[in-house]
């Protein structure tokens, strides 16, 4: 019976020690890394007692190899790193550029609200001035929609090579585990906080003043039980 | 209860904007004293010190919501027979049945024009 080799259990004993020097948290890199180094030890010895299990070990680790390119091909740390924080980045200018328009647009509508129309001419110049200003404020549209599509871009990029990793290692076919509630979600579900609506999925004014009108109370009890 | 444009109004957002769009509207309807909030706390807090005449508030806010501030508002003696009319952008059939449960006076679904916001604030006080 063939045994283990000495330089298989010396690499082992190389791995097993790099791993303890590094004293982080093992990941999934460690275990896919270990597999391979232990497959690959116990090739010679296995070899010997039984080939059927060595076609096995060497398809196992043909599988942590194409696991390894698979993640790769992930890109994670360009996705955690670069695109995502540079979408967060073009949503807070979005943010920043519609306040912006709005506060300038708002601004001039007061002002001509407070402008005095019995003094024809000079009401006629500031309406012409706040105008203009407000056809300006409105070119934050142009711009907010460039930044939009960058940040769509970003989602459809992670969302393909997602749905592509979740594809080649076949974990679609595998059931979701059940996620537990974070306290954001109960607060959003205890305090009824959906948000705005699609069009076409909430219900309308004519429809809020139709239930007002119709649930008395008696039936509004009847609804909670 | 009758109508009166010098009551005080107070409008509770989040959104420093639609305070401003709300107060520009009730300016326009010839509402003189608007007081504002930025939630239900601070909402809660102003009106224990004075008596407003209609609340007009948004639901989503933090840390209380609109729906806690009615709720707190009806539950409590001294303010429960207040006027209130929710503002806000939660459109879904529960959240109506839970702030009319919960005692609102009368619900706006953003966005609205002034014309909406008139016709309820004229329900409110034709009730």
């Amino acid at each position: 019976m063939a045994a283990i080799q000495k330089e298989n259990v010396a690499r082992l004993i190389e791995f097993l020690e790099e791993s303890r020097a590094r004293k982080d948290d093992v990941t999934l890199n460690d275990v896919m890394g270990l597999a391979e180094v232990m497959a690959r030890s116990m090739k010679d010895y296995i070899d010997a007692v039984q080939p059927a299990v060595t076609q096995e070990l060497m398809e196992i680790s043909d599988e942590i190899c194409r696991m390894k390119q698979e993640i790769v091909q992930l890109r994670a740390t360009d996705i955690k790193e670069n695109r995502i924080p540079e979408a967060g980045r073009e949503l807070d200018a979005i943010v920043e550029a519609t306040e912006s328009a709005t506060h300038t647009i708002m601004e001039a509508a007061e002002t001509i609200m407070s402008a005095d129309p019995d003094d024809a001419d000079t009401y006629q110049v500031v309406v012409q001035h706040k105008i203009m200003e407000i056809f300006e404020a409105c070119a934050f549209q142009d711009i907010t929609g460039q930044r939009i599509s960058k940040v769509v871009g970003t989602l459809n990029y992670i969302d393909e090579r997602v749905n592509s990793f979740v594809k080649r290692l076949r974990m679609d076919e595998v059931e979701d585990a059940p996620l537990e509630e974070t306290a954001e979600e109960k607060r959003r579900r205890e305090l009824i906080l959906h948000g705005p609506q699609h069009e076409g999925e909430g219900v309308s004014q004519e429809d809020v003043d139709a239930m007002l009108e119709v649930f008395a109370q008696d039936d509004i009890d009847k609804l909670f039980g | 209860m009758a109508l009166d444009l010098q009551m005080p109004v107070l409008v509770v957002d989040d959104y420093k904007t639609m305070i401003r769009i709300i107060r520009n509207l009730l300016k326009q309807l010839g509402f003189e004293d608007v007081d504002d909030a930025a939630d239900g706390t601070e909402a809660l807090e102003k009106m224990k010190q004075r008596k407003y005449g209609l609340v007009i508030s948004d639901w989503n806010m933090e840390p209380m919501t609109g729906y806690e501030l009615l709720k707190q508002v009806r539950a409590d003696a001294g303010l429960c027979k207040t006027p209130f009319i929710m503002v806000t952008a939660e459109s879904k059939t529960e959240n109506v049945i839970a702030a009319k449960k919960a005692g609102v006076n009368n619900y706006i679904v953003k966005p609205f024009n002034a014309q909406t916001l008139k016709g309820k604030i004229d329900a409110v006080f034709s009730e």
